[in-house]
């Protein structure tokens, strides 16, 4: 029986059989079972460990920050022996009763709308031309994304010092710090619009779609956009988190937006403050859950296709 | 009466020639395979019929009517391409009804189309599934069905075939034989393997660099290959060095072959191309003296490998059933030319 195993049966099933069989198993073999036997036990342990030590990676960080924010222990007594002591929410829906959070939030959030609005705009066709008639020029233009990496923000706001008293109108409406957001959120977006393209088959979708009578209109609308839902949504999320935390040029331009008002406020309420931050940094991981599940291949058809009972003797000559 | 007419069709990309002068009639419900290896410019050709190209020069007409700048979405053409181009985001009943849609067809006839066309393609029961859930035949199948859904003037397959595994391949061949006949539309089919083109089509076009070589009925092309490159891409060909040997006789190692030089003048250097199936294996100094060197069984015929004595090189000869009687490696034998059928063309 020892040559019956088959040879996906490794491991621990071709054990039994050797075992079962009573025959005494050749020695090399045993000493093959038991390497395989190592190797997938090494397989399967090595990722466990990368998972655990990556979760405590970020795990960490926000227990402490949520022990700073909720716990009602001075700072210098924060050990294991208080782990468990004094623990309230309270404070981290302090600024709730404070009406400038809503007007902050309310700004942050309009101009979070806006600016996903516009970077979609301009964003998605942008990508699908070039990929479609321009693709030796996606190097380049890759490159155009990359560079509010390399400028950073403060950069920016020295170029906004300059060009103030020429742009005052511009400058003075809530609404300028939209097309700083689009470049700053650039890098992510257009990535993430950039490998939803890349996960396609865009030009034989294209193409099969006007071959079908579709034009550009409705083979965006039709074809591409749903099949880049996954790439919009990403996207979409990314700027939203870019302009929920940028600090530096609201700043600047004396804008209250909701990173502007966590500033003050964690001035004026320490606890309450870091309450905030936890709090807008568990709703981001919230959306980002919710991005993994609206993102979820379809299996089911919301209306299932039923045939018609009345045809069901047509024949395939009358289809022409 | 639906044609499909390229008249002296040109088109560049950049310094390259895909297409050189084409000039190609599709009649009513015919199928012609455009046949040539990589680059051929058969895709290209293709690919202005749909629209996805614009020519230089020339003229697209279908059923008379000239369309050669008409965008794309407003020809009405089928098309399936070589990769699975169904919509992801669709089930495999919306694909279907995808063109209908566009076309703005009331919900009960494309419903009663989208049956049709399911049922036409034997996958019915496979309405609700997404892409995803199907196998590379069944994508083509419905690929199929969307394709015809609209009722195209005129069918265009762009190597369907090519991405699935041998069983497959030949199954949907006949099975894309099957509708194009039922349905009688003329079709353009586009593909490199000379086998598919041969099983499938009314008539071949053989292509190379961008020109038409040859254009004609699937045995018309083997038999009667128009040149050299045909004789060579289609089918397998022997070639056997030889010399004029003065008009209409050439000779291999001292045997006298008949075939048309046509204006070769004595001593040319030639090579006369030849099928395995036109050689045959004789006893005695009949023919060229050589050594079996192994024997291939396929089934309805078996194909001997020869070398030659004389001018030390390997032929193939096929012979029908188990013709290759008791014939090992290392036995001796002659091969025969039937003058008739071997092509002669200058060497070099």
């Amino acid at each position: 029986m020892t040559s019956t195993t088959p040879a996906g049966a490794v491991g621990a099933h071709a054990t039994v059989d050797l075992l079962v069989d009573g025959a005494a198993p050749a020695p090399d073999k045993q000493l093959r079972s038991s390497a395989v036997g190592r190797k997938r036990w090494v397989g399967r342990i090595v990722p466990t460990i990368v998972i655990i030590v990556c979760a405590a990676y970020f795990v960490f960080p926000l227990l402490t920050l949520a022990r700073w924010a909720m716990q009602k222990v001075p700072t210098v007594l924060l050990g294991w022996d208080t782990l468990f002591d004094k623990w309230s929410a309270k404070d981290l829906t302090l600024a709730f009763s404070d009406p400038p959070f809503w007007t902050a939030l309310w700004m942050s959030l309009q101009l979070a709308i806006v600016t996903v609005l516009l970077t979609l705009l301009l964003l998605v066709p942008t990508a699908i031309w070039v990929h479609l008639r321009l693709p030796r020029a996606r190097a380049f233009v890759e490159f155009l994304t990359v560079l509010p990496f390399m400028i950073p923000a403060i950069a920016l706001v020295a170029g906004i010092v300059i060009v103030k008293p020429h742009a005052r109108w511009f400058l003075n409406s809530d609404y300028s710090l939209v097309p700083f957001y689009m470049v700053l959120a650039l890098p992510f977006t257009y990535r993430a619009i950039d490998a939803g393209l890349k996960a396609i088959d865009l030009r034989t979708l294209v193409d099969a779609s006007r071959s079908l009578g579709a034009g550009w209109g409705s083979t965006l609308r039709r074809v591409l956009l749903p099949n880049l839902r996954a790439a919009i949504i990403s996207s979409s999320f990314l700027t939203l988190a870019v302009v929920l935390g940028e600090y530096t040029i609201a700043n600047v331009l004396l804008k209250d937006t909701l990173p502007t008002y966590q500033r003050v406020f964690v001035g004026r309420e320490p606890q309450g403050g870091y309450g905030l931050f936890l709090l807008t940094l568990l709703v981001t991981i919230a959306l980002f859950v919710a991005l993994s599940v609206l993102t979820r291949p379809r299996v089911t058809p919301r209306r299932p296709f039923e045939p018609p009972v009345a045809d069901a003797g047509a024949t395939t000559a009358e289809v022409r | 009466m639906t044609t499909l007419t390229f008249h002296g069709i040109r088109k560049t990309f950049g310094p390259t020639v895909a297409l050189e002068n084409l000039d190609l009639e599709v009649h009513d419900g015919e199928l012609i395979s455009l046949l040539g290896p990589s680059g051929c410019g058969k895709t290209t050709a293709l690919r202005i019929a749909a629209g996805f190209e614009i020519a230089d020069s020339g003229a697209v007409q279908v059923g008379g009517t000239d369309i050669t700048r008409s965008p794309a979405h407003r020809r009405n053409m089928g098309m399936v391409f070589q990769s699975y181009s169904l919509f992801p985001n669709l089930t495999v009943a919306n694909n279907v009804d995808f063109g209908l849609r566009t076309r703005k067809i009331d919900k009960t006839e494309r419903r009663r189309r989208v049956a049709d066309m399911l049922d036409l393609v034997q996958l019915t029961s496979m309405a609700n599934r997404y892409p995803h859930q199907l196998s590379g035949g069944q994508q083509q199948r419905v690929a199929l069905a969307r394709a015809l859904a609209v009722q195209p003037e005129v069918l265009l397959l762009d190597e369907p075939l090519s991405a699935l595994d041998a069983k497959v391949r030949l199954t949907l061949r006949d099975e894309i034989r099957r509708i194009q006949t039922e349905l009688r539309i003329t079709t353009l089919f586009v593909t490199h393997d000379q086998e598919e083109a041969l099983g499938i089509s009314d008539r071949i076009g053989v292509m190379s660099n961008g020109r038409l070589e040859q254009l004609g009925t699937p045995t018309e092309v083997y038999r009667t290959p128009a040149n050299p490159f045909v004789a060579r891409f289609v089918g397998t060909m022997n070639e056997i060095p030889a010399t004029v040997a003065g008009p209409g006789a050439a000779q291999v190692a001292g045997h006298t072959v008949a075939t048309d030089t046509g204006a070769l003048a004595a001593g040319a250097s030639v090579n006369l191309l030849a099928r395995p199936e036109d050689l045959s294996l004789v006893d005695g100094g009949e023919g060229l003296p050589g050594s079996v060197t192994g024997t291939t069984f396929q089934g309805a015929t078996t194909v001997v490998h020869v070398r030659l004595d004389t001018i030390d090189m390997l032929v193939a000869v096929s012979l029908a059933g188990t013709g290759a009687g008791g014939l090992a490696p290392g036995d001796r034998t002659s091969v025969r030319l039937d003058g008739s059928r071997v092509l002669c063309e200058a060497a070099g």
